[in-house]
């Protein structure tokens, strides 16, 4: 069984859930954990995952041009799609998506494409809480949504492997790349919003997208009775969207985030906390 | 003009709060203010506003279409092709659109003509007359569609061709290319954080793209008094601090849900107080 959190909004709780899902769920049902936010990650601070070795660099081709070759027309600047070529020519490297349509359209040959380190994923291979697979992009570098590709295929190969029976991926936010590699061949998806007219919006975007992708998906209402907005409730019964928990708003999960704990570790007896482990229940039921 | 981005690198900071309010206390000061809300997988501002989006206009990227009477069977188009989104059967290539970025290296590359632009919508952009003196631009990603920067692109051209004073960026969460492109050629980038130990982790990521876009930060801890966790000592070694720090007060959250901009909701809240710090700043930028 392969579930992923997901959430449109960013700050809703997706990271907060996850690690608490992970302290409670990773020994009995083996657990294989991917942080698929490769452009802010953090799921490993919540763990106290300290990531070191590199499993892997992910590299993404960058233009080179030879200045000895130029001869300065800047059609290469004009057949940028991606504004990554400034007159001169001169490459943005930060914005450069590697396409090659500099290189194809140069009448002198002197554009090159070279292969650079774009990120990194690191995994966590014993240990508490292993296996665990983050990873990083380094700033401005493109294509997010291949390394969530290859955390996923680690994901996977581990599973095969017998390292673990169960594989829970922790998504970006948005409803791009890095969120369709997430959801891409997953089995379940849980949704975590928050009372705002903002998660609601964003709501029906991921909801669409799982949808679209033909993945059941299921409702938690994080910080619950933080406002009296009670569109996502409306939305959930109007669209036959399960809901499997509703977290209340409590100055315990804000601690837990603060020192960086799974708050059912810090704060077992808070209420959140006894929610969190009725949602872990449910979800525990689903997996292998 | 000045040109100023809001970002954050963690989602839920508060970015879109700060970039709401800093463009409406702009546009108050008398600044013809344009706020490009650029975080086009979720956009929120117009919700923060209390506007509809206004005048939808389509955001196109180049999709090819083969005329296989013309294709030479060359296969210059599918080794062209960088993402992997031609392949060839019997000679003749095939399209796998979810692949294809619309970069036109086929087209490109093809010297027999045979490659033309189908053309393909992936996103709309809008533009909102929010206030006096303040017009939102929004893009907004098509759901199912993976590539967010054509829309980032096309928004971020449309709220510069409009601005005159002032454009406020409002980026999405992370630190890829689409939020490179989203705050290039800023003057100052407004950097939104928490006093937790995500909140410095992305603040860092984010500070080291800002560097490399040689983008002079303001940090701003949001949600101050929640969190023990704060970034100073990793700003000092930077040689930054903190410019403006917001606690958390109920007052904010009810100009949220009401959708009032808290700077219109409440002048004297601290929120309201420090957003006018860093719009003085911006509006006396040389």
């Amino acid at each position: 069984m392969e579930i992923v959190i997901a959430s449109g909004k960013g700050g809703t709780g997706k990271t907060t859930l996850t690690s608490s899902l992970i302290y409670l769920l990773w020994d009995e049902k083996k657990l294989i954990s991917v942080d698929a936010d490769a452009e802010a990650p953090n799921l490993h601070l919540l763990l106290g995952i300290n990531l070191t070795s590199v499993e892997e660099v992910f590299s993404s081709k960058i233009a080179e041009i030879d200045y000895r070759k130029c001869k300065r027309c800047n059609i290469c600047v004009e057949n940028c799609v991606f504004r990554a070529m400034a007159e001169g020519p001169v490459v943005k490297e930060h914005l450069c998506e590697g396409c090659g349509a500099c290189k194809a359209s140069c009448p002198f040959d002197a554009i090159t494409l070279k292969e650079v380190p774009s990120g990194e994923i690191l995994i966590s291979e014993e240990g508490k809480y292993s296996p665990f697979i983050s990873a990083r992009t380094y700033p401005g570098r493109p294509n997010t949504g291949k390394i969530v590709f290859e955390e996923k295929r680690i994901a996977r190969e581990l599973l095969r492997k017998g390292m673990g029976d169960n594989i829970l991926v922790d998504s970006a936010a948005g409803i791009g790349c890095q969120v369709i590699a997430s959801l891409s061949g997953s089995d379940r998806a849980i949704l975590v919003t928050e009372p705002t007219k903002a998660s609601l919006e964003d709501l029906k975007r991921i909801h669409s997208v799982v949808e679209h992708f033909g993945i059941p998906s299921y409702l938690v209402i994080n910080k619950s009775g933080m406002t009296s907005f009670d569109g996502i409730e409306k939305f959930s019964k109007e669209n036959g969207l399960e809901k499997i928990g509703e977290i209340p708003y409590s100055t315990e999960v804000l601690k837990a985030i603060s020192i960086g704990v799974p708050v059912v570790k810090s704060f077992p007896e808070s209420e959140a906390s006894r929610e969190i482990s009725r949602i872990a229940e449910i979800i525990s039921d689903w997996l292998d | 003009m000045v040109k100023v981005s809001v970002t954050g690198g963690k989602g839920g900071t508060g970015k879109s709060l700060v970039a709401v309010n800093l463009a409406v206390e702009l546009s108050a000061l008398g600044s013809r203010t344009v706020l490009a809300d650029l975080d086009v997988e979720c956009p929120n501002d117009h919700l923060l506003l209390g506007v509809e989006l206004e005048k939808k206009r389509e955001v196109r990227i180049f999709k090819p279409e083969f005329d296989y009477s013309k294709c030479t069977k060359c296969g210059a188009c599918q080794r062209s092709c960088e993402e992997s989104a031609i392949f060839l059967v019997e000679g003749y290539p095939f399209l796998l659109p979810n692949l294809c970025s619309g970069c036109r290296t086929c087209l490109i590359s093809c010297e027999a003509s045979a490659i033309s632009d189908g053309g393909k919508v992936v996103g709309h952009t809008y533009e909102t007359e929010a206030r006096d003196d303040l017009t939102l631009v929004t893009g907004k990603l098509i759901e199912g569609e993976e590539k967010a920067y054509p829309v980032v692109v096309g928004a971020k051209d449309r709220a510069l061709s409009l601005t005159s004073d002032v454009l406020v960026v409002d980026t999405s969460p992370g630190s890829g290319n689409h939020v490179a492109f989203s705050i290039e050629g800023s003057d100052v980038a407004v950097v939104v954080t928490e006093p937790t130990p995500m909140g410095v982790h992305d603040l860092e990521i984010t500070l080291d793209l800002l560097e490399v876009l040689d983008v002079q930060p303001i940090v701003v801890l949001n949600r101050s008094n929640i969190g023990n966790f704060r970034p100073d000592e990793k700003l000092k070694e930077r040689g930054l601090r903190i410019f403006s720090e917001i606690p958390y007060s109920k007052r904010v959250l009810d100009s949220y849900v009401s959708g009032t901009p808290i700077v219109e909701f409440d002048k004297n809240d601290k929120f309201s107080v420090e957003i006018s710090k860093i719009a003085e700043v911006i509006f006396n930028w040389k």
